[in-house]
């Protein structure tokens, strides 16, 4: 029964992972092409993330209704739902502005593949950066919350 | 069920094992992502392989020890190290078996920096690993027999 919305998890923040190591790698280069390859990459993590954040509500809500001892108005639960819908509107934005980001990035290496300081500033945007922050941290709260339990008497 | 007969003092060590297990699942497939990738675009090869292999020293590594050690720590609480069940037994065997798979993957990734097949390899080692840890987390989680 745990199964689903652990797979759900572990999409969800395996695919947080994969999208930092390609942000960051994106944000320590400077040739367009290099910086659009490693953003075009982040695709992957953008779908299993998706999946993960479908799998993990879905099978997350299941166990809730299946399990006797937990209720929907529990005040974890509850704080898991809020948590999970924040995350995903958090990361949602930052993608579409990293979506431009490489948008602009393939642009530039058609056109002459040389550095640009416009979109070393891009890749490194503070404002993406933050909400990226902000996202990942929510999901790996949520896990610890799915752990803790606070409220729950163990 | 099993969640709300756990004692508190359960909940830290569990938390680091799936968080490291987590990570671990992100950083493998990080490096599959980039050395399958460094395959079919042989115009940055060299760079994805590259960055596979600073992937494998800078998160894979530091998240194996972060699960391994969560998942000795909640073994000795739960006190199943002299009785451990089937399950257990999966995870240890991925886990263990992991060290050897990690330490090939280190070797291929250096190689593969200057050796275009040693990234081949990396690639296929890396997508069998992953597949590995799917099996160890089905272990974990549905808990079968």
């Amino acid at each position: 029964m745990l199964f689903l919305p652990v797979t759900g998890a572990f999409l969800f923040l395996g695919g947080v992972v994969v999208a930092w190591v390609l942000g960051i790698a994106a944000a320590l280069r400077k040739r367009p092409s290099e910086i659009a390859l490693l953003l075009g990459l982040t695709g992957t993590a953008a779908a299993a993330i998706g999946l993960g954040l479908l799998l993990s509500i879905v099978f997350g809500l299941w166990l809730v209704f299946d399990l006797d001892q937990y209720d929907l108005w529990d005040g974890w639960v509850i704080a898991a739902l809020v948590m999970w819908a924040l995350s995903g509107a958090l990361g949602g934005t930052a993608g579409r502005r990293d979506k431009e980001t490489r948008l602009f990035a393939e642009r530039l290496a058609a056109e002459a593949d040389v550095p640009s300081n416009e979109l070393v500033a891009r890749v490194r945007d503070p404002v993406a950066l933050s909400l990226n922050i902000a996202s990942s941290l929510l999901g790996f709260a949520i896990l610890a919350i799915m752990i803790w339990k606070p409220g729950v008497g163990g | 069920m099993i969640a709300a007969l756990r004692p508190d003092a359960w909940d830290f060590p569990l938390f680091l094992h799936v968080l490291g297990a987590v990570l671990l699942f992100g950083g493998s497939a990080s490096l599959a992502v980039l050395s399958i990738a460094g395959l079919r675009i042989p115009e940055h090869a060299v760079l994805l392989r590259v960055l596979a292999f600073r992937t494998t020293l800078i998160v894979v590594w530091p998240a194996y020890l972060v699960m391994r050690v969560g998942a000795q720590w909640i073994l000795s609480r739960e006190g199943l190290e002299d009785n451990s069940p089937g399950w257990v037994g999966v995870g240890f065997i991925v886990s263990d078996a992991g060290v050897v798979v990690l330490l090939l993957l280190t070797l291929l990734g250096w190689l593969a920096r200057r050796r275009p097949r040693a990234g081949t390899w990396f690639a296929g080692l890396s997508v069998l690993y992953l597949v590995a840890l799917g099996v160890a987390w089905f272990a974990m989680s549905a808990k079968p027999g």
